[in-house]
């Protein structure tokens, strides 16, 4: 009798794959049926354009991939085919994020839905693999909207997402997916794509209000204008937009979870804060490790919990606000910084504590800055949480700025 | 397909290019532009990249010169603009998501734009095979709309606001114009290519017409006389064209299915001076600098007559002028 490997059936029940962040959001582009996408390579979001390629070419699905020359026409060939009609995707880290800039700005204060992901990436010099959001923080003023992932699901469903928000008329602005570089564009997790037809209903075809087509006759698009005539107003559709976005938001992740399936708070998420004194704030995935060292010290006595943004943009102050009405003190989890910022902490902690700003509380703030890529791990949330527990007994903040990675004299 | 348009009386009446703009009187680009709409036609999208074009042709009233769609690049950004719409239309057309029709995307950008910053995407788009899509660089030799600064198609000798004639640097320019239309000759995906000017009247209509139907990406630089960067009386802007030619201080050529052939030859030649003089910005040059951009326009001629006989592109090679900085004692 020969051999055989008898394959459990059990295993076929739930369609679940083992994906990357970067291969489970060329997923989601696939499944969002997208026009038009242009590439340019640089690490760690390449993964997204290499796997989009090899989808088009093997015929899985059907769109233009555009290889540009500079990061800067990638995102002006995003801008200019969304302001045709179709539907598009891009994509780029650290200093190719830099690079684009001017198309980045203009697709914003144009309110041209392109979707973009950002695999964060320490910004040069010294070129640097390292994870980093100050690519993403470049473009944190201009309109567009940002949300943060956990791991590679979540970057799934938030690009689905992203595209529904997006394109909603009360909002066509640009939407980031940040995804931290290496920890999730190259981790690899269980990931349970939606079926295609559970989306469509969902993620209805994108139509502009006034595409640039002669069919629908002609238009002048981002004309040259007198500020005098209407330079305020014009910068005020931008920014009512970004408000109206919220509602959307919470829309879109309501109808998510009632065609797709899976639950998400839309803005914030909270792991044992009901009775914690202490919180840490972050995003992305590096929540995870927090998470596991406020269970660690709560063993020890020191109520931890954590507090994790999934929106950067637009600022989810309200849900923050409320989140950490009972905590004592507050730990930010920052992979910015802002040179010579106020007490040089980083630009998330400096947006954290604005908000905290109107809270009736005020509780001691301490901002952990994880700048240059030196990849923190679980030992500098503990300490994290120490040196946050240690501001609630003496009743102040003795320093406010940590570089717990640094080696040497944080200075 | 278009058909050429054999005589001024065969012109569309219609232009897509209309008031409503406050360009200069006597503005070049301007008066290619309109030229440009009307062989065109209605089918058509436009793409502006930042200059004179973008800022004179809109701003203070909210008016808009266009009867067809137009979209705003930035500067640098004319190759990309061009390559993403005409991407969009063909994934729409082709996923059953938009009617199936011819539809032209022209890039009208001028001299900065496409020969300086956006050089980089211009030669990335000549590379797609996008049908019915056309570059079109107006080249009024400077960046006009910032003050007329010099861009890489000035003259050797023109004065701008960065190369002006000083007291001991005289010259002005010391570059030698890029020839932007040889450059994009070199792509191998490219299908037409042409440089053109206001005269013949015909010539610049009919070229976009060939540029348009050639089935893959096109460009065509249109020299186009700037009364404010050269210092001229805007009533000579359509005779400048003429005199351009006549002087072969500009060569109008086509490169077409591989094939190349000047598309103006001079009946008369006329000295390179009667071009110059009539233009403030080379009021300074000595006699001696005038003989040598005649000299250099002679060198030149040489290999242009050439490839028209050979009907292939060579490259032309020009000794070097003299020198810009007069050696110090």
């Amino acid at each position: 009798m020969s051999a055989q490997v008898t394959v459990p059936k059990t295993v076929t029940l739930r369609r679940k794959h083992v994906w990357t962040g970067t291969r489970s959001i060329a997923e989601a582009v696939k499944i969002a049926d997208v026009d038009v996408i242009a590439a340019y390579p640089i690490r760690p979001y390449t993964g997204i354009m290499n796997d989009l390629a090899r989808m088009v070419a093997d015929g899985e699905f059907r769109a233009e991939i555009i290889v540009a020359d500079s990061e800067h026409s990638q995102f002006e060939i995003a801008k200019h085919a969304s302001a045709v009609g179709a539907r598009t995707f891009v994509g780029s880290s650290g200093v190719g994020l830099a690079y684009a800039t001017e198309a980045i700005c203009v697709t914003a204060l144009g309110q041209l839905p392109v979707v973009a992901v950002a695999g964060c990436r320490a910004l040069d010099d010294p070129g640097n693999f390292g994870m980093e959001w100050n690519d993403v923080f470049l473009f944190r003023d201009v309109g567009w909207l940002v949300s943060w992932a956990k791991d590679p699901q979540e970057a799934l469903d938030m690009t689905l997402v992203a595209y529904r928000v997006a394109e909603d008329h009360r909002v066509l602005l640009p939407h980031f997916i940040a995804i931290d570089g290496a920890a999730i564009t190259h981790v690899s997790t269980p990931v349970e794509p939606p079926a295609k037809e559970s989306v469509t209903e969902f993620l209805p075809p994108y139509r502009p209000p006034y595409p640039l087509d002669p069919a629908y006759g002609p238009v002048t698009k981002a004309q040259h204008i007198a500020p005098s005539l209407i330079g305020p107003e014009q910068r005020k559709l931008v920014d009512v937009a970004t408000k109206n976005s919220r509602e959307v938001i919470q829309e879109a992740w309501k109808d998510y979870t009632r065609y797709v399936g899976r639950q998400y708070s839309p803005f914030i998420e909270t792991t044992l804060m009901d009775d914690a004194d202490i919180a840490l704030v972050s995003m992305g995935a590096y929540t995870k490790d927090a998470i596991y060292a406020a269970r660690k010290l709560r063993e020890r006595g020191i109520k931890a919990g954590v507090v994790r943004l999934r929106y950067w943009r637009p600022f989810p102050a309200e849900e923050l606000r409320e989140a950490l009405l009972d905590a004592k003190a507050i730990g930010v989890v920052d992979f910015s910084y802002s040179m010579g910022s106020p007490d040089h902490a980083g630009a998330f902690f400096n947006d954290v504590r604005s908000t905290l700003y109107e809270s009736n509380s005020k509780p001691p703030l301490v901002d952990f800055i994880f700048a240059g890529g030196r990849e923190p791990t679980v030992r500098h949330f503990e300490e994290a949480i120490c040196i946050v527990q240690e501001s609630t007994r003496t009743k102040k903040v003795s320093k406010i700025t940590h570089w717990l990675t640094l080696r040497g004299k944080d200075a | 397909m278009s058909s050429p348009i054999k005589s001024v009386r065969d012109v569309p009446a219609i232009d897509y290019y209309t008031s409503g703009r406050r360009t200069c009187a006597g503005c070049g680009p301007a008066i290619t532009y309109r030229l440009l709409s009307k062989a065109a036609g209605a089918n058509t999208v436009f793409l502006g990249p930042t200059s004179c074009m973008y800022v004179a042709n809109g701003h203070q009233y909210l008016t808009s010169p266009y009867a067809v769609p137009w979209s705003h690049t930035q500067l640098g950004g004319g190759g990309a603009a061009g390559v993403g719409t005409a991407a969009a239309f063909r994934a729409l057309m082709t996923k059953g998501k938009r009617k199936n029709e011819d539809i032209n995307v022209i890039v009208y950008g001028g001299d900065g734009g496409f020969a300086d910053i956006g050089f980089a995407g211009l030669s990335m788009a000549m590379g797609y095979d996008y049908k019915r899509l056309l570059f079109v660089l107006n080249d009024n030799e400077s960046y006009a709309n910032t003050g007329i600064q010099a861009s890489s198609t000035t003259p050797w000798g023109a004065t701008t606001t960065f190369t002006p004639s000083g007291k001991v640097k005289k010259i002005g320019n010391i570059r030698l114009k890029k020839n932007v239309a040889l450059t994009m000759a070199a792509h191998p995906g490219v299908k037409y290519v042409a440089t053109s000017t206001m005269h013949p009247p015909l010539d610049f209509m009919n070229k976009v017409r060939k540029a348009l139907d050639a089935g893959g990406p096109s460009f065509i630089e249109v020299l186009t006389p700037c009364p404010k960067g050269w210092f001229f009386d805007p009533k000579h802007t359509v005779n400048f064209a003429k005199l351009a030619l006549d002087t072969r201080a500009w060569v109008s050529w086509e490169y077409a299915d591989g094939e190349f052939s000047l598309t103006y030859k001079p009946g008369k030649i006329t000295p390179v001076k009667e071009y110059l003089k009539l233009q403030g910005r080379f009021a300074h040059l000595t006699e001696k600098q005038i003989d040598e951009i005649q000299r250099m326009i002679d060198e030149e001629w040489k290999y242009w007559e050439e490839m028209n006989q050979e009907k292939r592109i060579i490259l032309p090679w020009i000794s070097a002028p003299i020198p810009a900085v007069a050696a110090l004692p």
